[in-house]
């Protein structure tokens, strides 16, 4: 039962993959960006900050999932 | 790892610290005075802390010749203001001085864990309660905006069949913004925890 558990919760938490090939997307267009247009690396930071914020919602899905398969089925 | 896993369920738990001598019989949960929890206690600490910091930042404010703690406060201020701002645009600055204390608020309950307290944030209810604001916030500010009618019309838009759909993103974005919050604080506390675990010589478990 331990071991299934552990699978559970392991294969819960491959959803953030999609959460880091997200960021990693945003992020390179952003540096693409700013390199092109140095003045307007303001407003691209902020949108790339909330942009990244809105991303990691996923991976924290997927953490506070496999934490909760962890703690509920023990 | 099991005492890991035992530690984790204990700081899940939130403890009682005192509880007030009000009886409500008809409500089983208070039959015998309402609880109050830990994090609504290090949540008034923040208050406090927050209010003593601004009220000594803000004393005798000048015009001219101002001192470098003024200078400090201004800059603070207009960062922050100004990165809020930025996020909203031009038609909600009515709303920045409100998303700025939330921010400074979330910011400060996120650090708190670090001085030895319990972080407030690390509670499901708070994040709820702060969940439910924002989402009551932007509703409200819809109806102000926009008219009841115009309102009500957003929720069949592009066509009456997503109606169900609408009325469900209301839940579904405050499970999701309260769940963000409190796995991320919950995400920051189990790495550390392991970081104790894994370097116990250069940060010695407390």
């Amino acid at each position: 039962m331990n071991t299934l558990v552990a699978i559970g919760a392991a294969i819960a938490v491959f959803g953030a993959i999609g959460a880091g090939l997200g960021i990693a997307l945003a992020t390179g267009k952003a540096v693409e960006a700013i390199a092109r247009q140095p003045e307007a690396s303001g407003k691209i930071n902020t949108a790339l900050i909330l942009g990244c914020a809105l991303a990691e919602a996923t991976a924290i899905y997927c953490f506070v999932i496999a934490l909760m398969i962890i703690v509920m089925l023990k | 790892m099991g005492d890991l896993a035992e530690r984790l369920m204990e700081e899940l738990e939130c403890e009682t610290v005192f509880t007030l001598p009000i009886r409500i019989p008809a409500i089983p949960q208070y039959a015998d005075g309402i609880p109050i929890y830990e994090s609504v206690v290090v949540t008034w600490i923040i208050m406090a802390v927050l209010i003593l910091v601004s009220v000594l930042l803000t004393r005798n404010m000048r015009i001219d010749h101002i001192s470098k703690r003024q200078a400090l406060v201004e800059l603070l201020v207009t960062k922050l203001t100004g990165l809020v701002e930025g996020m909203i645009g031009e038609r909600g600055k009515s709303y920045v001085p409100w998303l700025t204390t939330v921010l400074l608020y979330i910011g400060v309950a996120n650090m708190f864990g670090l001085f030895g307290f319990k972080s407030p944030t690390k509670d499901l209810n708070v994040t709820i309660a702060l969940a439910a604001m924002s989402i009551i916030l932007v509703e409200a500010a819809g109806i102000y905006h926009l008219g009841i009618r115009k309102w009500l019309h957003k929720f069949i838009e592009p066509v009456p069949v997503v109606a169900p759909i609408n009325l469900m993103e209301l839940v579904t974005r405050l499970l999701s913004l309260c769940m963000r919050l409190f796995g991320n604080v919950l995400g920051a506390f189990v790495i550390m925890e392991m970081i104790k675990i894994v370097v116990p010589v250069i940060l010695p478990a407390v």
